[in-house]
């Protein structure tokens, strides 16, 4: 009985694993297909879920099948909760679609593990001489562009602007604002009801680690799995500023460290902060929540040390590599890629456009109107950033980082005792 | 039960004090989720904490029922629940007993594999899942994941189902074989009579973990025609935590709904039980 | 285990043919299992065993989620790895506390509730389905619904706790509330469910046992200590080690409330078996966290499910 039932185990055993080998072998069946009268059908996932932003799709989508009877293209709606995960196991499982919407920070371990097409040689010049630098950067895997860019947010300073007249300050104008007088308009505003800033940081990472360039604030060098770490006073510069005005300035309220943006958008619409970091496409947000006759403005982007820079993380439109059809799928996405595509995109999800054209059309159409002036301005600082080629980030960012960012903004541990943290716990 | 004694008052006073406190605990942050699908977007971003909405808008059950094709997506959950449900009763019970009373190593091999499949993370098992039912080509199908949802919630029903079993105390099972009457007709009449409460329970389980199951859903289904309700609430969760409250919670107090309908009328049943029980007594 | 208070029941069990040695009647009996296991069998097999399986032996591989990866076994160097991965054992204490309280606490709460229930209180239909409810709700709103029940600001236990001049608590984002924070979402999501099942295991109690204790003059306490409790007995271990466990392997809940923070006090094991099976796609390293995983906890629970085989022994020889 037992050797019958070992035996057993065993044969199930092997069973298991080579139903997962030999499938992890013959991934290429993924994605559409050829129908009968020769025509291709390219699947599309896309994860846009602004019914403006579906209609822009839809409509660019319409028009190339309009004019590429032989190349289809199907749209298939996913959501962004989940998207990693639902991705992952159609790539493993081999049924992952032909052209997949995603974003840099997450699509770049996609490419690392080989599963997605180099689009250097599809995308036309112009559409590559569209998009600065420093984006491309942050679709770049290995010398090879894995993912075509498309919108971006930015994080902006927004104001109260009657509580800075009360306070006397003026609003800032101009290209940028330096931290210090983010600070110095944060400790002017403060009153004994009001703090000067509110921030939501509850999961601090991703804005520490997208403010760290204006600094210089590298943290990573080498790519892929040989990555070094270093934290110095570069890297540390943007939490130990946020630690300063909160504990030594008292400008910014501390419980707003432990919310999210969306939480302390109410405390900005109740008066008792006056300024308030956002991911710039709260905006739009306030275009809608804020009380009647509250009064708003977008600040000019916060300058570092080293300028006005952001590590740019784009959504993106990347190719399967085992698609029957990457060079269709390719050129589709260099079609898709048209300024009126992406600006109407952009307008309906208040993101930045990474195209230059697209940008020059949401500024003509929008007129520069409710932060539109400041938001687009912030897409000049955008630089690639180390953080997005580094493997082990993501696992890194949330047992790591984001706890020791926590401790040291809620005050429980100094910033020698940050560096040391994020330093041992690398690799 | 309480039939033959004369509760005391303060005990009765302190009875209704508990009772109230579980309401609350229970029940307020439903009636708090309720609310807020009728308030607007402004008031869910503002300050304020009221019960009562400042201004009643119904436009979150409008956006929900428009905009993501909550009803078409309800249908598949209410088909893959239901299948579910009953699928799995069926499959539970003679095995639950088999557990339960059986001697020996399949009794030990069982429950041994029901606790690896509850502690073994779910997420290690996706990839090797899918893959079966792509060989079986299941994948992106309802009927793939119904039987995943069957096996999913098997090593509960049975670890539960097993439980009530050892409950009914074997000398009822023996004075039915001693008067002559089969096993077969021993389970039939003796002994699953008195599992209908535990089968009621269960039967619930079932329902509501397929009804609000989303991870297996997200993974297994890819054509949006086929996505089950949780999978569309779950759109209301967009890029960057841009989550659209009202609609939301609209939509949650809307999905709800058929779980409650499904649990009343098992509640029933479940009820009935102790009934039988009384008047068998 | 169905052995109720001597004083109060025909003695239990003991027919002595069960002990008696092999025989025709065991045959049958095995014939029988088979009939009765076979409908759940095959689907477990399928869908289950073999992906378990699967996944219990790629702890002993080096198998990646990339590409085209081959997959080679290594024995236990994933283990060898594990065994120095302090992060991960860290969070093993929280995850104990975390999971084992609240499934203490629902048990018992649940017992409570399922006794109300039981007895002869007005509203009873009204109250049970009231009741039910939080376990109907999709799990997605569980988290963001107590998100804003804990809001610091706009939230309504703030509100409520002003009106008693008691300032403003910061539950999930203060270090020494978010995890007992955490604890009552996870009560309040586990509590219907557990007190359906408990209600169950009562009507399942046989009428006649009630009687003939109440006929000996035991009062409603003596009753329930002598007679439901014990008669509840397997549905409660059942149940409340089931809670346990899906308490511990589930970070849903606990990563919507509070994404592990503040500073890691909620971050329990399970959250970096995904973080590693899926981020890092090192499902191999994984696995073998999945294996370690399934032992420590069968190890824990034994202790508390060998008492119950125990008993089950007596009860039948």
């Amino acid at each position: 009985m037992n050797s019958k039932k070992s035996i057993g185990a065993l044969a199930l055993l092997t069973a298991g694993a080579f139903a997962l080998t030999a499938c992890q072998q013959g991934s290429a069946s993924g994605g559409g297909g050829d129908s009968e009268d020769g025509a291709v059908t390219l699947q599309f996932q896309s994860l846009s879920d602004q019914p403006a932003t579906q209609e822009a799709i839809q409509a660019a989508v319409d028009s190339w099948n309009s004019d590429n009877p032989d190349v289809q293209v199907e749209i298939i709606q996913a959501g962004w909760d989940g998207a990693y995960d639902k991705l992952i196991t159609q790539f493993t499982g081999g049924t992952a679609p032909d052209i997949i919407h995603f974003e840099a920070a997450s699509i770049v371990a996609f490419a690392q593990d080989g599963y997605l097409a180099d689009l250097s040689e599809g995308l036309s010049e112009e559409t590559i001489a569209d998009i600065p630098e420093g984006i491309w950067d942050s679709v770049t895997v290995n010398d090879e562009i894995i993912a075509y860019p498309s919108t971006m947010q930015s994080y902006v300073a927004f104001a109260n602007a009657d509580l800075l007249e009360e306070a006397g300050v003026e609003v800032p104008t101009g290209d940028s604002m330096s931290w210090d007088q983010l600070a110095e308009i944060a400790e002017a505003t403060t009153t004994d009801d009001v703090y000067g800033l509110g921030w939501g940081l509850g999961s601090p990472a991703a804005t520490v680690m997208t403010l760290a360039p204006g600094f210089g604030g590298d943290f990573f060098s080498g790519s892929g799995d040989d990555v070094q770490i270093e934290v110095g006073d570069a890297e540390l510069e943007v939490p130990e500023r946020i630690h300063e005005m909160a504990y030594e300035d008292e400008s910014l309220d501390p419980v707003s460290l432990t919310q999210s943006g969306s939480d302390v958008l109410a405390s900005f619409y109740g008066g008792t902060v006056a300024m308030t970091v956002q991911g710039s496409f709260q905006a739009a947000n306030m275009a809608n929540d804020a009380p009647e006759g509250f009064n708003w403005v977008a600040l000019p982007p916060l300058e570092g040390s080293e300028g006005a820079l952001q590590a740019a993380n784009p959504q993106t439109y990347s190719v399967n590599i085992d698609s029957e059809h990457v060079e269709e799928a390719t050129a589709f996405l260099d079609f898709f890629a048209s300024g009126q595509t992406l600006a109407a995109i952009a307008q309906a999800d208040a993101l930045i456009p990474a195209s230059e054209s697209a940008r020059e059309v949401v500024a003509t159409e929008t007129g520069g109107e409710d932060g539109w002036e400041q938001i687009l301005a912030t897409a000049d600082g955008m630089v690639g950033a180390p953080f997005l080629q580094a493997n082990g980030y993501a696992e890194w960012k949330e047992t790591v980082l984001n706890p020791a960012l926590q401790q040291y903004l809620g005050d429980q541990i100094s910033s020698e005792e940050l560096a040391t943290q994020l330093t041992d716990g690398w690799g | 039960m309480n039939t033959n004694m004369k509760t005391p008052l303060p005990v009765t006073v302190l009875q209704y004090l508990a009772l109230g406190g579980f309401l609350l605990f229970l029940g307020f942050p439903v009636l708090w989720i309720v609310s807020a699908s009728f308030k607007s977007s402004a008031e869910l971003n503002s300050l304020s904490a009221n019960l009562i909405p400042n201004e009643w808008v119904f436009t979150n059950f409008t956006t929900a029922l428009e905009r993501q094709n909550l009803l078409s997506s309800a249908g598949n959950s209410f088909l893959v629940a239901v299948s579910t449900m009953v699928i799995a009763v069926i499959v539970t019970l003679p095995m639950s007993y088999a557990l339960a009373r059986l001697r020996g190593k399949l009794r030990a091999a069982g429950t041994v594999w029901i606790l690896a499949t509850q502690v073994f993370p779910q997420i290690l098992i996706i990839i090797p899942l899918f893959l079966v039912l792509r060989t079986l080509m299941l994948n992106d199908t309802l009927l793939g994941l119904i039987l995943v949802y069957v096996t999913f919630t098997l090593p509960f029903t049975l670890w539960m189902m097993q439980g009530y079993v050892a409950a009914v105390p074997r000398e009822l099972e023996d004075a039915g074989s001693m008067d002559g009457a089969s096993r077969f007709k021993v389970l039939v009449h003796i002994v699953f009579p008195l599992l209908r409460p535990g089968l009621m329970a269960t039967a619930m389980f079932t329902f509501v973990s397929a009804w609000n199951e989303f991870f297996l859903a997200l993974v297994l289904l890819q054509s949006p025609e086929l996505f089950t309700l949780p999978i569309t609430l779950r759109a209301f969760l967009g890029a960057e935590g841009q989550t659209q409250l009202g609609p939301l919670a609209a939509g949650a107090v809307l999905a709800t709904i058929p779980s409650l309908i499904v649990f009343s009328f098992l509640q029933k049943k479940l009820t009935g039980g102790m009934l039988a029980g009384a008047v068998k007594g | 285990m169905s052995a109720p208070a001597p004083a109060l029941a025909p003695p239990s069990g003991g027919s002595p043919r069960r002990k008696a040695g092999l025989g025709p009647r065991q045959k049958a009996e095995r014939r029988e299992a088979i009939a009765l296991v076979i409908p759940a069998l095959l689907p477990i097999i399928v869908f289950s065993m073999i992906p378990l399986l699967a996944g219990v032996y790629l702890g002993f591989t080096n198998a990646t989620l990339a590409r085209n990866a081959e997959i080679e076994f290594i024995g236990f160097d994933n283990f060898v790895q594990l065994a120095q991965d302090k992060q991960f054992w860290d969070s093993f204490g929280i995850g104990l506390v975390w999971a084992g309280s609240v499934a203490a606490l629902t048990g018992m709460s649940a017992i409570a509730l399922a006794l109300l229930l039981n007895s002869k209180l007005r509203f009873k239909s009204l109250t049970r389905i009231i009741v039910l409810i939080p376990w109907a709700m999709p799990p997605v709103v569980t988290g963001i619904l107590w998100r804003m029940i804990y809001d610091v600001n706009s939230g309504p236990l703030n509100a409520a706790l002003g009106w008693f001049g008691i300032d403003k608590v910061n539950w999930l984002g203060d270090f020494s509330t978010a995890l007992p924070a955490v604890i009552v979402v996870g009560i309040w999501s586990g509590l219907p469910q557990t007190t359906v099942l408990l209600l169950a295991g009562m009507q399942s109690i046989p009428g006649e046992l009630h009687e003939a204790a109440a006929l000996d003059g035991a009062n409603g306490a003596r009753r329930f200590w002598h007679v439901t409790l014990p008669g509840l007995a397997p549905v409660l271990i059942a149940i409340t080690s089931i809670d346990f466990i899906w308490n511990f392997n589930d970070f849903g809940i606990v990563y919507v409330l509070t994404e592990g923070g503040p500073g890691g006090r909620t971050m329990i094991p399970p959250l970096f078996t995904y973080l590693e099976a899926f981020r890092n796609r090192e499902i191999g390293y994984a696995s073998a966290m999945g294996d370690v995983l399934v032992l420590a906890i069968l190890l824990i629970l034994s202790i508390y499910l060998v008492n119950q085989f125990r008993q089950n022994k007596e009860g039948r020889s």
